[in-house]
């Protein structure tokens, strides 16, 4: 099983809420759900024999744009449909803004946007038919439908698109649509499954924009494998793999917490010595000496694979080292670990690592996942 | 109510836009008319009194295919192209769904029955038409096509595919409209009881008493927990559906 990142799955297991957000501490006098819009315990589903979402727990605070990222097949989309009462938890509670997933379902439902996965439209309505339906639909009827329909058509761009069939659209304006659907009934929270898949990067763009936009003002769930997607426009990540949640944090929070593991120093000294007293200040780590073509600017050149224990403090110890040596340090730089290592670590256990590089030499067939 | 409304005036405008609801009712409205025309002044010769009995009589073969043929995309279209998944996050319960989505196809059924009103017009012309039948062969003929469209609905919601939901409710259908028949055969008439069941639960019995003119309150019962029963069992499945996945 993959190693969960540390400190960061703490901060999920004990429950409290991760630090990013700053009013978490001072408000404690106001209850669970106006802090969280969300709230996930334990959630689990089984599909027949398959557990796809294994004892899942977070909270998401008003305002947030969470992302939810895994590798296909690991329990988002699911998680998403619970949320959104398209299905029914095997085990565990969620809430939103207050209300039970699967007692309350209703009262959650009237307060949710959701954009499926696969983006389904009644492709044989109009746009404006559509939207009229969905307004109606979500209780949205007499004169706020118009002023509805005329908010999410302009915040969706859908001016140019309104009065056509919707099987005549491209896949970004279809997308549009979804979304604009979604928004119709200005939703408290908004959970979109994929929102930008199968576009080209301009929409892809205009879509997380608009994400952003809307993001300000709700609270939103979105879910993606891109990575990209998530540094563009998430305030907090939740990885997702095998159906558990494997980190949980900012941007920041992962790629600092992963221990990188990589520490470069360029020092002018004898090598010698310098190599010598390296490996014993990282005793548990491994130093490297990169010789040709690394260093820049006339000294050694290591890299240092640091050892979680000494991953805080790695860079003063370095430099107190080189400064009681009377080294000169001309090059100190400690490499961030990026989403890809973040969400390599935690979704592929070391065997998994291994089999997949290998498979790489190969062509990659058939690799069947199940339940997006 | 009002969410019942949405569906059902949506599920309604899709019949007007959906290829096979315009085949469906133009097939209907010409095959038993046909039929029908192509007897009529054969067998009211010498008789002044004009009926449409005839008619009325293959109305419940020519309704079991049309309401099969309306209600196979309902549901299965729904989980095909994956609109299910809004439909059942939107903020309306499973019931007020499926009821929406009986009532489009039973108005739809109704507006083509009121196209064949020139029918009894025409034929009041030429003869001394009594109209209590013929009232009454409208009213059951919509009631019966009631209880098909609620059965057809749900084979429609066990399964993604159109064919199978057609197939489905047909094979049942035409099962439930010979039942008495089928009964006698597989029971003989040692088991007077059970084929007094199979009469009783089949939809054509109650048809035929209500065409004669005769309006009967266990008829209308019969057809009212017929379709609830079927209505239901159709809610269930939806409900079933989201706790399996």
């Amino acid at each position: 099983m993959q190693a969960p990142i540390p400190g960061v799955q703490r901060a999920v297991a004990s429950g409290t809420p991760s630090h990013e957000y700053p009013f978490d501490s001072k408000v404690s006098l106001v209850t669970n759900h106006e802090l969280n819009m969300i709230h996930v315990e334990n959630l689990s589903k089984d599909y027949g024999q398959v557990r796809a979402v294994r004892s899942v727990s977070f909270d998401v605070p008003r305002g947030q744009v969470l992302g939810f990222l895994g590798p296909n097949g690991a329990g988002k989309s699911t998680t998403m449909k619970i949320l959104t009462g398209f299905l029914t938890a095997t085990g565990g509670t969620a809430s939103i803004a207050g209300f039970d997933v699967a007692t309350q379902s209703l009262e959650v439902r009237r307060r949710v946007g959701y954009l499926p996965e696969s983006n389904p439209l009644y492709m044989d309505m109009r746009v404006d038919d559509y939207l009229r339906f969905a307004a109606e639909v979500r209780g949205v009827r007499g004169a706020q439908r118009q002023q509805g329909i005329d908010r999410v058509v302009e915040a969706c761009g859908l001016e140019r698109v309104y009065r056509k069939d919707i099987h005549e659209l491209s896949k970004g304006y279809k997308q549009r649509v979804g979304l604009a659907q979604a928004m119709i009934h200005n939703p408290e929270v908004l959970i979109l499954d994929e929102p930008t898949s199968g576009l080209d990067p301009n929409q892809i763009i205009e879509i997380r924009d608009l994400i952003r936009h809307l993001g300000t003002e709700r609270t939103v769930i979105l879910s993606t494998h891109i990575l990209q997607e998530v540094e563009a426009s998430c305030d907090r990540i939740l990885i997702i793999s095998q159906g558990k949640l494997v980190a949980d944090g900012t941007l920041a929070d992962l790629c600092e917490v992963l221990p990188s593991g990589a520490l470069e120093i360029e020092v002018v000294g004898p090598l010698e010595s310098i190599r010598q007293q390296l490996a014993e200040l990282f005793v548990q780590g491994h130093v490297e000496h990169l010789a040709e073509g690394h260093a820049r600017h006339g000294g050694h050149y290591f890299r240092v694979h640091v050892p979680l224990s000494m991953d805080a403090h790695a860079r003063e110890a370095t430099f107190d080292l080189i400064q009681g040596n009377s080294w000169k340090l001309v090059h100190l730089y400690r490499q961030k670990a990026s989403l890809e290592d973040v969400f390599r670590k935690c979704t592929l256990s070391d065997a998994e690592a291994e089999s997949l590089a290998e498979r790489d030499l190969h062509s990659r067939v058939g690799e069947e996942v199940a339940h997006g | 109510m009002a969410e019942m409304t949405v569906i059902m005036k949506r599920e309604l405008w899709s019949f007007f836009l959906s290829p096979i609801a315009y085949v469906a009712g133009a097939a209907f409205l010409f095959v038993p008319a046909f039929f029908w025309f192509s007897t009529l002044f054969l067998n009211t010769g010498g008789a002044t009194e004009a009926h449409m009995s005839n008619f009325f009589g293959y109305m419940p073969l020519a309704m079991l295919f049309l309401a099969s043929a309306l209600t196979m995309r309902q549901w299965a279209e729904e989980r095909k192209i994956g609109t299910l998944e809004l439909l059942l996050t939107y903020p309306v319960t499973t019931t007020q769904l499926v009821t929406g989505k009986f009532l489009a196809s039973f108005f739809f059924i109704g507006i083509l029955l009121l196209m064949t009103a020139s029918y009894p017009l025409t034929l009041s012309l030429f003869g001394n038409l009594d109209w209590g039948p013929v009232i009454g062969g409208y009213l059951g003929t919509w009631l019966l096509s009631g209880a098909y469209l609620a059965f057809g609905l749900f084979a429609s919601s066990i399964t993604k595919d159109q064919i199978v939901s057609l197939i489905v409710s047909l094979v049942v259908l035409l099962f439930m409209f010979y039942a008495s028949s089928l009964a006698l055969i597989v029971f003989g008439t040692n088991h007077p009881g059970l084929i007094e069941f199979f009469t009783v639960i089949s939809p054509a019995t109650h048809f035929s008493s209500i065409a004669r003119g005769v309006v009967d309150l266990g008829d209308l019962l019969y057809y009212l927990v017929f379709c609830s029963f079927f209505l239901f069992l159709n809610s269930s499945v939806l409900e079933l559906k989201k706790r399996v996945g």
